[in-house]
């Protein structure tokens, strides 16, 4: 997820508003995992497969795109090549694995290009903008927050072990757990706590509507990809 | 005009009163100083004014604060916070969001400002308190002197009229605090009212108008800004007062010590990842002296601190120590670092088994001493989350003198303490330090270096700026860097 206000436009050439890629991320996934390779389905499959790859391109991403290409390449080719010669245990394995990665992989790229191409602000201005209830929203942006300052914690209580020579995580797997777990669950509630002070004076829950300094919003391409990705629900379930 | 009348408070799940018979008036545009020992109250008294109490911190309450007239308690929150604006302690969790100018919007977004609006309004501010080189960043690549900086920001652009600052300073270093200075000295100008809860204050020198003292929650004191100049070396330490003006700060360090031990770093240098953080060509130390590393945020201290102490896992270049060389792990066994946030450090269910890291063979002569050495003796069974803040200081210095750790390091020992308990501290260290450990304080704290330290490595950009004695001619070096003027 970007730290940036807004995600940086200039360097995608196509951009999506955070709710069209969160459908689409939806109708990719159920359609890989979900479908079969023959017929209407196996089109739609090459068609869900194709779009993380344009996106990633769309955002630059050259690497990721490339990876992503091969990787399902390899599995595809083995599934229909390779698997057909070998037998026994061998096949099995080699079946699953291809398997595996052919099903999940488009989603897998799918959920990193919206995570890489959207701003936190963005995600939370588009969940409001859902009349996604406060009290998952305010939750859900928090934790944006809390978990890099809950990492930082971790390092130094551990750095704080280390020096004891509390502990060893192989020898005394409990006790190592016990010695982090506890300094961490305590300053979690203080930190919680303080958090917490600090949004409300600052006039979070007000009773009105917020507004956002963030600006999404449906586009043509919004459009094209939230019909598209509807026809592609709907062809998979009437077939 | 903000009044508080017969105001009574008493947290749930307490016996005593943290607030007792407030009564004061403020007029519009002062600037107001809440001060006294840690626990007196003063935290309380802001958090009356922006509604966490009773709203979130939650009591028996009784009386009346208003500000214009009008009734703030059972006022909901988001209606006081158009009227007040707080700047919280600590910088690391008063944060809503991951990005610096998305943090200065917050407020107004809950305002329900239009977009455009909060634009201006964020523009303005950055311009305002020259922060542009710090919009749109992201909020975990900061200082916590900028993180600081920001939260103003973001109540500034809220634009309340009065300004409640919670020890805004505690955990900033001297650079971070003259922007602080500035910030409030524009606020000033501006006519808003300011009022601070504060242990430090010589920073506010040209912008504070009177000084309120507590004790147990009553407001006893009433001291103006002459009162407070004129205040005795004694009186600092009876009421916990730090200076207004840091020269009047006496030096009361360089004890005469037998300095038997020395080590030496040669082309020291650490490592986060590939990067070096941190290169040290040659420097040289004793035992028995009380070192103060100084330098700017991001300078690199706490990196020599892990370095030195091996707690940093890749490091390059020598320790010695007598002609050994001392490897990581012997650092490591040999350092101890009490950190600034000491609640990290505590891992037992008791003072005992904290002190002897619950091993079965103690050595009872040893631990007695060093018991009532620490003025623990008597506390043995209890938690130390029961601890107060200096006791538990005391506690992981205890269980690191029992393992014979002879490399002490300290991280900001003193940030956020009133005078009465920083002389506490420096006392402690002047006892621990012996012919036998080393003892190294990073700190920021001009009247805490002068009360016990004996030389100054300061450390810039990842490397030994300097290192010196503190004599006359260090003293006034150590003036130069704090940019305080000779007596």
């Amino acid at each position: 997820m970007e730290f940036g206000v807004c995600s940086d436009k200039s360097k995608a050439f196509i951009r999506l508003d955070p709710r069209s890629k969160l459908l689409l991320l939806m109708a990719i996934s159920i359609i890989m995992i979900g479908g079969t390779t023959v017929g209407i389905e196996g089109v739609l499959r090459i068609i869900c497969a194709a779009i993380p790859c344009l996106l990633l391109l769309s955002i630059r991403q050259y690497k990721a795109a490339t990876i992503y290409l091969l990787l399902l390449g390899t599995a595809l080719f083995c599934e229909k090549q390779v698997a057909p010669y070998t037998h026994g245990m061998c096949n099995i394995i080699l079946m699953m694995i291809c398997g595996l990665i052919t099903r999940f992989v488009a989603g897998y790229m799918m959920g990193w290009y919206t995570v890489k191409s959207t701003s936190v602000s963005e995600f939370i201005t588009a969940m409001e903008h859902m009349h996604c209830p406060s009290f998952i929203s305010i939750p859900i942006s928090v934790m944006f927050r809390y978990f890099p300052t809950l990492s930082e914690e971790y390092k130094s209580i551990n750095d704080a072990k280390r020096m004891r020579e509390l502990g060893h995580p192989l020898k005394q797997p409990l006790t190592y757990v016990e010695y982090i777990l506890v300094p961490l669950m305590m300053s979690t509630v203080r930190i919680a706590d303080e958090l917490s002070a600090a949004s409300l004076s600052k006039g979070l829950s007000a009773g009105g509507k917020r507004t956002h300094i963030c600006e999404i919003g449906i586009g043509p391409i919004d459009i094209v990809a939230i019909i598209g990705s509807i026809t592609m629900f709907v062809l998979f379930l009437v077939y | 005009m903000i009044e508080i009348k017969n105001v009574n408070f008493k947290y749930s799940g307490s016996d005593i009163g943290s607030l007792n018979d407030i009564n004061l008036k403020i007029a519009p545009g002062e600037c107001v100083l809440f001060c006294g020992k840690s626990g007196c109250g003063k935290s309380s008294i802001i958090r009356l004014f922006n509604g966490m109490i009773p709203n979130f911190h939650e009591g028996e309450l009784g009386g009346s604060v208003s500000c214009n007239g009008e009734e703030l308690i059972n006022m909901p929150l988001y209606k006081i916070a158009r009227k007040f604006g707080t700047v919280f302690q600590n910088p690391r969790t008063q944060f809503y969001t991951v990005n610096t100018t998305s943090e200065i919007a917050f407020g107004l977004e809950n305002m329900g400002v239009a977009r455009e609006e909060i634009l201006r309004r964020v523009a303005e501010t950055a311009k305002e308190l020259e922060i542009e080189y710090l919009m749109d960043r992201s909020i975990f690549e900061l200082s916590g002197g900028e993180k600081q900086i920001i939260a103003f920001a973001s109540v500034y652009a809220m634009n309340p009229d009065v300004y409640l600052l919670d020890e805004p300073s505690a955990n900033l270093d001297f650079t971070a605090i003259e922007k602080v200075r500035k910030i409030l000295k524009l606020l000033k100008e501006k006519g808003k009212t300011i009022i601070i809860a504060e242990h430090r204050i010589y920073y506010l020198r040209d912008i504070l108008d009177r000084a309120l003292y507590l004790e147990d929650g009553r407001i006893i004191r009433e001291y103006s800004v002459s009162n407070l100049d004129k205040m005795s070396y004694e009186e600092h330490e009876k009421t916990g007062i730090r200076m207004l003006e840091l020269s009047e700060m006496n030096y009361t360090g360089g004890h005469k010590r037998n300095n038997e031990g020395e080590c030496f770093l040669t082309y020291f240098s650490g490592f986060y990842g590939k990067k070096k953080y941190l290169e040290i060509a040659h420097a040289r130390f004793e035992t028995g002296k009380i070192y103060a590393v100084i330098g700017n945020n991001g300078a690199g201290k706490s990196t020599f601190l892990s370095a030195f102490s091996g707690v940093m896992k890749k490091t390059e270049g020598f320790v010695l120590e007598n002609n050994d060389v001392l490897g990581r792990r012997k650092r490591l066994k040999n350092g101890y670092i009490v950190m600034q946030e000491v609640n990290h450090q505590l891992f037992m269910d008791s003072v005992l088994d904290e002190i002897t890291t619950g091993k079965r063979d103690i050595d009872d002569g040893a631990l007695s001493n060093l018991l009532s050495e620490l003025d623990l003796a008597g506390l043995e069974e209890r938690h130390p989350m029961t601890l107060s803040g200096g006791q538990k200081q005391r506690v992981i210095i205890a269980s690191a003198r029992y393992s014979n750790k002879r490399y002490l390091f300290f991280d900001e020992p003193t940030s956020g303490l009133d005078f009465y308990h920083m002389i506490k501290v420096s006392e402690l260290l002047k006892s621990i330090s012996n012919d036998d450990v080393y003892i190294f304080v990073v700190t920021h704290d001009y009247e805490f270096i002068l009360s016990c330290c004996d030389a100054v490595v300061h450390i810039e950009n990842g490397g030994l700026k300097e290192q010196y004695e503190l004599d006359v001619v260090g003293l006034n070096r150590i003036q130069e860097f704090f940019l305080i003027n000779k007596k």
